[in-house]
C-alpha cells in the first residue's frame, strides 16, 4: 500500500470529523462521521482507513478513530 | 382572430403580462390583448404588418422613425402605433392614401442619405430597411442623391470600423433608429453605445466615441442582431452571405443554456442568432455563444482515431475498429492483473445527458466498479450534497426568469456579468427596475458598481471565511426576529431547527465577534442581513466563490438556512440558485456521474433501486460507491487504479495542484482520452479517440435551473461519430452489449430508470420546447419552482454549519490569499475559446494584485511575477487593480502555459472533495524567467506537439 491515498484518507476523515463536532455527544458525532464514509467511500478507502486504525491510526482524531471504528 | 406565438417573428414592442384584456378593432377585425400592449403589436398579432424601423419587441416602443403611424378614430394628427397602448374601443386604421404619403415621404428622407449598393450589400435578402422601402411603395428620391434637386449633405462616406473581430460597424449604412443603443442598455445592460451629436450629425458612438473593440462593449452581438439595416453586420455574412437554412440548438458554453439558431449554408455555419423562444435566453447571447464557435472547424480538430504504447511514442493513427480494440483488450488486461476496480472514469460535463449517462453506464455495468466522476468534483459537488441535505434536491429552486420579481438579491461568491452573462444581464435589467442588491465577494466585481447598478452593500469578505459570514448573516436574522415564523414552522423539520436556532443564537455568530475573520464590518453585514430578511421577495444567486472551499458543503447548507429562515423558497423571486459552471453540469450530476449515486440522485447501495438498473442493464451492479477524482489520483500513485476512460474534459489543466496530477496520470498504463482536441490530459493519453463538438450531435443538456434543452446536429461530425456512438462501441469491444440508433433511446431508457425524469422523452421536448426536470405523473409539464408545497423530504432541514477555519492561511512565508476564476471571452480551460478570435481579449492569464501590494514587491503593471505555494510555482504578468483588496490576489485559469494550477493546493472541502481552488496561501515576487514548472511544461508540449506532428508525417509516408 502506498502513502499518497493513506495520507489523504487520513486528512479526509479528520476534516469529516472537524465538521460534525457541534452535536456534543462524542458517539452520535462519531456515528454521523462513519455513515458519511459509508455513504461516500469507495470500498477500497474503507478498507484502507481501517487497516490503519489497527495499525494504531496516529492521525486520526478522536472522533474520527471512533467513527473508523464503527466501519 | 390569430393568436398564435411565432419565435421568428417580431412583434414590434414587448408582450405584456397584463391578465385585464383590451378589445379594440383594428382594420374592422376585432383583436383582444392584454392591457398595455402596442397597437403595432395588437396588430401584428392578427397578422396585420405594420411598416416599421425604429421598433422591436425585444426593446421598450421608441417612437422615432414615424413609419408605424396610424389613424385612430377621434384622434388627431396620425400617432406612432409602437407607442400608443391600446384601449378599448379603440378603432384604428393602418392603411389608406394619407398614411401610405406619409409613409412613403419618412422613407424618401432615409433613402435620401443611404448607399444604393443593395445588390452587394452584405444585408441583401434580409434587410428590413429594403423591406420597409419596398413595402411602402417608395419610387423616387428627391433629395441628396446626385442628380436630385435638393443639393443635401450625406454620411455616405463614413468611415468604418472592423476592430471588433466578428462584426464591422459601417456607419454609411446607419439610419439612426437607436435600436443598437437600446438593445445595449435595455437588453445588455452595458450602455456602451450612445447617439453622438445632434439632428443631421447625430452618429452611432461607442464608448467616448472610440473604436468598438476600444470601448466598454462586451461583443455580446445584442446591437448586431438589431440593427435593421447592415451598419452592424458579423463578419461571417460579409464574407459568405446570408444563410439558406436555419436549426435550433442549444449552446456548449455555461450552464445558462442560451439557445441559438445555427444559421447555416449547406454545413457550414454562417452564423449564431440568440432565439427568441430559448427560455433560458429569449434571445439574447454573450460573445461566447454568438460568435466563439469557430474552433469546432479549427485546423486542431483530431478526427482520426489514434494510439500509442507508451506517452514517449509517436502516434498512430489507426480505424475506429483498431483503436477500440486496442483500448478494450489494454482495459480487460488491467483488471485481469490488478483487479476489477483498478480502472475507471470521468464523464463530460461538456457533452450530452445521453453521452454521460451512457459513459457512467460503461463504467458500472461494463467496467464492473463505480469508479465514476465528473467535473462537477471541482465546481458543484458541494451544492448537490448541501441542497439534497437541506432542501432534498441537489438542485436549484427557480427559473432565471423569478428574478424578474425578486425584491432584493444576494450575490455571494458569483460573478454572473463575466461567467453567466446572460443571466447576468436579466439581473442587471431587474436592479435597474429598483431590486436591491448585497454582493458578496472579495473583489469589486461589475455588479458592485456599473452603469445604472450599485450594490447596497459589497461584502468584502476574506477568502476561507464564507460560513462564518453566512453564520452572522443567519444569526442576525434569528436574534433580531426577522425569521418568517409561520413558514418555519409549517414547513421545517422542528427538531432541527430548534437544534439550529440554538447554535446560531450563539453570541459568537455575531457579525462583531466574527468582524475580525470575516474581515466585513459588523454594522454592514447587520444591514446586509436586514435588507435580505426584511425584502418581501429575496433571492440567492451563487457560484464557485461559495463552493470551492474546505466548508463549501457547509457554506452552501448555510444559504440554505438563510433562505429557509426568511421563507425565501418556493415561489417566484425567492430561492437558492447555484450558477453552474459548464453547459451540462447540471446534466452530468443528474445523469449519475458520482460515484456514490446512480441516475437521479439515487444511492448506490440502496438494494431496490440497483436491482432495476440490475434488470435493464442485464448486469450485477457494486453496491459499494467508487473513487472521486482526487482518490483516483492519489490511487493512480500508489499503484492500485490503473487505467482510466476520460470523455470531453481536461483534468490535467483543470483540476488543483497540477504537479500531482501529472504524476498520477504518468503513472497510468492506459490513459483513453475522447476530445476534439489533443488537450493537456491527451499528452498522458495512450489512446485518442476523437470527439464531436456540440454542432455535431443529437441530445439534450440540462442548465442551472434544471431546464433541459435539445442539441441537434447541424453538422455531420468529423470523426464519422458523435460521442455516445464512441461510447457504445467501446461498451461492445469490451463485450457488454449497447445497441442504441438515437439519443432519443437513450433519453427512454433514463426516463424509465430515473423518477425525475420518467416523464422526459424527445416527443415532449419537441412539443414544450425545454422542460425542468422533475418532470413525471405529478408533474408532467415539470417544474419551473421547486418546492412550492413541500419538500422531496417533506420538511425543510435546517443544518447546523460550525465554522471550521482552513488549514490554509496566509503565513510570513506565503502572506497573499490567491483565488481563482474565470472571465467573460474566455471559458474553463480555454480549449474552445483560445481557438477563436476572443484572443484578442485575453490571450494570457495575469496575476490581478492591489497596488499597495504590488507597491510593497517593486512591481508594475506589466512586469513578470512569480507566484509561489506550498504545490508549487509559476510565472505570469501582474496586472495592478484595485478591484482587488489588499492581500488578496486573483488570476484565471484559461490558459494552460500559465499554470495556475500548479500553485493551488490538495485542499478540499471536508464532504465531497471540491477542491478548494478559492484560497492558497502565496507570495508573489518580480522575477525575470518562466518558472521551473513552466520550462519543463514548455518541454514536454514541445516533445508531444512533435509526436503529434510525426503521427502526421507518418501518414502522409504512408499515402506515397
Amino acid at each position: 500500500m502506498g502513502n499518497h491515498q493513506l495520507t489523504s484518507l487520513i486528512k479526509m476523515a479528520n476534516q469529516i470529523a472537524a465538521n460534525n463536532t457541534h452535536i456534543g455527544n462524542e458517539t452520535e458525532e462519531a456515528t454521523m462521521v462513519a455513515n458519511h464514509l459509508r455513504k461516500f467511500w469507495a470500498r477500497s478507502m474503507k478498507q484502507q482507513i481501517t487497516d490503519y486504525l489497527i495499525e494504531g491510526g496516529e492521525e486520526l482524531s478522536p472522533i474520527a478513530k471512533k467513527a473508523v471504528a464503527e466501519l | 382572430m390569430l393568436q398564435y406565438f411565432d419565435p421568428d417573428k417580431d412583434y414590434g414592442t414587448p408582450a405584456q403580462l397584463s391578465e385585464n384584456m383590451i378589445t379594440l378593432e383594428i382594420n374592422g377585425v376585432s383583436i383582444t390583448v392584454p392591457e398595455g400592449t402596442s397597437v403595432l403589436r395588437a396588430a401584428a398579432q392578427a397578422d396585420i404588418n405594420i411598416p416599421k424601423l425604429c421598433a422591436s419587441d425585444n426593446l421598450e416602443a421608441f417612437g422615432s422613425c414615424r413609419v408605424c403611424a396610424v389613424e385612430i378614430e377621434g384622434r388627431r394628427g396620425t400617432p406612432a402605433s409602437c407607442t400608443t397602448p391600446v384601449e378599448t374601443g379603440m378603432k384604428v386604421t393602418t392603411q389608406n392614401k394619407r398614411l401610405g404619403k406619409l409613409r412613403r415621404n419618412i422613407m424618401e428622407l432615409y433613402i435620401s442619405d443611404h448607399p444604393l449598393d443593395c445588390l452587394t450589400c452584405p444585408a441583401n435578402g434580409n434587410c428590413e430597411l429594403q423591406d420597409v422601402v419596398g413595402a411602402v411603395g417608395l419610387r423616387e428620391v428627391r433629395y441628396g442623391l446626385e442628380g436630385s434637386s435638393v443639393e443635401t449633405r450625406t454620411h455616405l462616406d463614413a468611415e468604418k470600423d472592423h476592430s471588433n473581430p466578428y462584426f464591422s460597424f459601417d456607419p454609411s449604412k446607419c439610419i439612426a433608429c437607436s435600436r443598437c443603443v437600446r438593445a445595449c442598455g435595455e437588453v445588455q445592460g452595458t450602455f456602451a453605445l450612445t447617439i453622438d451629436g445632434r439632428g443631421f450629425d447625430s452618429t452611432i458612438a461607442p464608448g467616448q466615441n472610440q473604436p468598438f473593440l476600444d470601448s466598454e462593449c462586451v461583443s455580446c452581438g445584442a446591437c448586431v442582431q438589431a440593427c435593421p439595416t447592415s451598419t452592424l453586420m458579423e463578419k461571417s455574412v460579409i464574407e459568405m452571405g446570408q444563410p439558406e437554412h436555419s436549426i435550433v440548438t442549444t449552446c456548449a458554453y455555461c450552464g445558462v443554456g442560451c439557445q441559438f439558431k445555427a444559421e447555416m449554408k449547406g454545413a457550414e455555419v454562417v452564423r449564431m442568432v440568440p432565439y427568441k423562444d430559448g427560455q433560458a435566453n429569449h434571445g439574447h447571447s454573450c460573445v461566447k455563444g454568438r460568435f466563439a464557435f469557430g474552433y469546432a472547424t479549427h485546423e486542431d480538430r483530431i478526427t482520426k482515431p489514434m494510439i500509442r504504447d507508451s506517452i514517449d511514442q509517436p502516434w498512430q493513427e489507426v480505424s475506429w475498429e483498431e483503436a477500440l480494440s486496442f483500448a478494450a483488450s489494454k482495459l480487460k488486461g488491467l483488471q485481469q492483473r490488478y483487479g476489477r476496480e483498478s480502472i475507471g472514469g470521468i464523464t463530460s460535463s461538456r457533452c450530452t445527458n445521453e453521452e454521460t449517462y451512457l459513459v457512467q453506464k460503461l463504467i458500472r455495468a461494463a467496467f464492473g466498479n463505480n469508479n465514476t466522476d465528473t467535473c462537477a468534483r471541482v465546481c458543484h459537488s458541494p451544492t448537490g450534497y448541501g441542497l439534497k441535505t437541506t432542501l432534498g434536491e441537489s438542485a436549484g429552486t427557480q427559473t432565471f426568469d423569478s428574478v424578474m420579481y425578486a425584491d432584493a438579491v444576494m450575490v455571494i461568491g458569483a460573478n454572473p456579468t463575466d461567467a453567466h452573462p446572460v443571466f447576468g444581464s436579466l439581473l442587471k435589467k431587474r436592479l435597474r427596475q429598483g431590486a436591491k442588491l448585497i454582493v458578496a465577494d472579495p473583489r469589486r466585481i461589475d455588479l458592485v458598481k456599473s452603469p445604472h447598478v450599485e450594490t447596497n452593500h459589497h461584502l468584502t469578505l476574506r477568502p476561507g471565511s464564507n460560513v462564518a459570514f453566512i453564520n452572522a448573516m443567519t444569526h442576525v436574522v434569528i436574534t433580531e426576529g426577522l425569521e418568517d415564523k409561520t413558514f418555519i414552522a409549517n414547513r421545517c423539520e422542528e427538531s432541527a431547527y430548534q437544534a439550529w436556532r440554538e447554535f446560531i443564537s450563539e453570541e459568537r455568530h455575531s457579525p462583531e465577534n466574527t468582524e475580525s475573520i470575516t474581515g466585513i464590518p459588523a454594522e454592514e453585514l447587520r444591514g446586509a442581513a436586514r435588507l435580505y430578511a426584511g425584502a418581501k421577495n429575496a433571492a440567492i444567486y451563487y457560484g464557485l466563490g461559495v463552493t470551492e472551499h474546505s466548508q463549501g458543503s457547509s457554506m452552501v447548507m448555510g444559504i440554505a438556512n438563510l433562505a429557509l429562515a426568511t421563507g425565501n423558497i418556493g415561489r417566484e423571486g425567492v430561492g437558492v440558485n447555484p450558477l453552474r459552471g459548464q453547459n451540462n453540469v447540471q446534466g452530468s450530476c443528474d445523469m449519475g456521474s458520482f460515484p456514490h449515486e446512480l441516475p437521479g440522485y439515487q444511492h448506490v447501495s440502496d438494494d431496490q433501486i440497483r436491482g432495476r438498473f440490475e434488470s435493464v442493464w442485464g448486469v450485477k451492479l457494486d453496491n459499494e460507491p467508487g473513487l472521486r477524482i482526487p482518490n483516483m489520483f492519489d490511487a493512480a500513485l500508489d499503484g492500485t487504479y490503473k487505467g482510466m476512460y476520460v470523455q470531453g474534459e481536461d483534468i490535467a489543466q483543470s483540476d488543483p495542484n497540477t504537479n500531482h496530477v501529472q504524476a498520477a496520470l504518468r503513472s497510468l498504463e492506459c490513459l483513453i482520452v475522447q476530445d476534439i482536441f489533443l488537450n493537456e490530459t491527451a499528452k498522458f493519453a495512450h489512446v485518442f479517440l476523437p470527439g464531436a463538438s456540440f454542432l455535431e450531435k443529437d441530445g439534450t443538456f440540462t442548465n442551472a435551473e434544471r431546464r433541459i434543452n435539445r442539441v441537434r446536429k447541424v453538422m455531420p461530425p468529423l470523426s464519422g461519430k458523435q460521442d455516445w456512438e464512441v461510447t457504445q462501441a467501446l461498451s461492445n469491444s469490451l463485450g457488454y452489449e449497447m445497441n442504441y440508433n438515437h439519443p432519443s433511446e437513450i433519453m427512454d431508457e433514463i426516463a424509465q430508470l430515473t423518477p425525475t425524469f420518467a416523464s422526459v422523452s424527445y416527443e415532449r421536448l419537441e412539443e414544450m420546447g425545454s422542460i425542468q426536470w422533475p418532470c413525471n405523473d405529478e408533474t408532467p409539464d415539470g417544474m419551473p419552482i421547486m418546492h412550492v408545497e413541500s419538500f422531496p423530504i417533506g420538511k425543510g432541514h435546517f443544518a447546523i454549519t460550525e465554522y471550521v477555519a482552513t488549514e490554509e492561511r496566509s503565513t510570513r512565508r506565503f502572506p497573499l490569499l490567491l483565488t481563482t476564476g474565470r472571465i467573460l471571452s474566455q471559458y474553463n480551460v480555454g480549449a474552445q475559446t483560445r481557438r477563436t478570435e476572443n484572443q484578442v481579449w485575453h490571450d494570457e492569464d495575469v496575476l490581478e494584485l492591489h497596488p499597495v501590494d504590488a507597491e510593497d514587491r517593486g512591481l508594475q503593471d506589466g512586469d513578470w511575477v512569480g507566484i509561489t505555494s506550498r504545490a508549487g510555482g509559476t510565472v505570469m504578468r501582474a496586472k495592478l487593480s484595485d478591484r482587488m483588496q489588499p492581500g488578496v490576489v486573483y488570476t484565471t485559469f484559461h490558459h494552460p502555459g500559465s499554470g495556475a494550477n500548479v500553485v493551488t493546493t490538495d485542499n478540499s472541502d471536508w464532504a465531497t472533495n471540491c477542491p478548494e481552488y478559492k484560497v492558497t496561501a502565496v507570495q508573489a515576487v518580480k522575477v525575470s524567467e518562466p518558472s521551473e514548472w513552466q520550462q519543463r511544461y514548455n518541454e514536454f508540449n514541445n516533445q508531444q506537439q512533435g509526436l503529434l506532428k510525426q503521427r502526421r508525417r507518418n501518414k502522409a509516408a504512408a499515402r506515397d
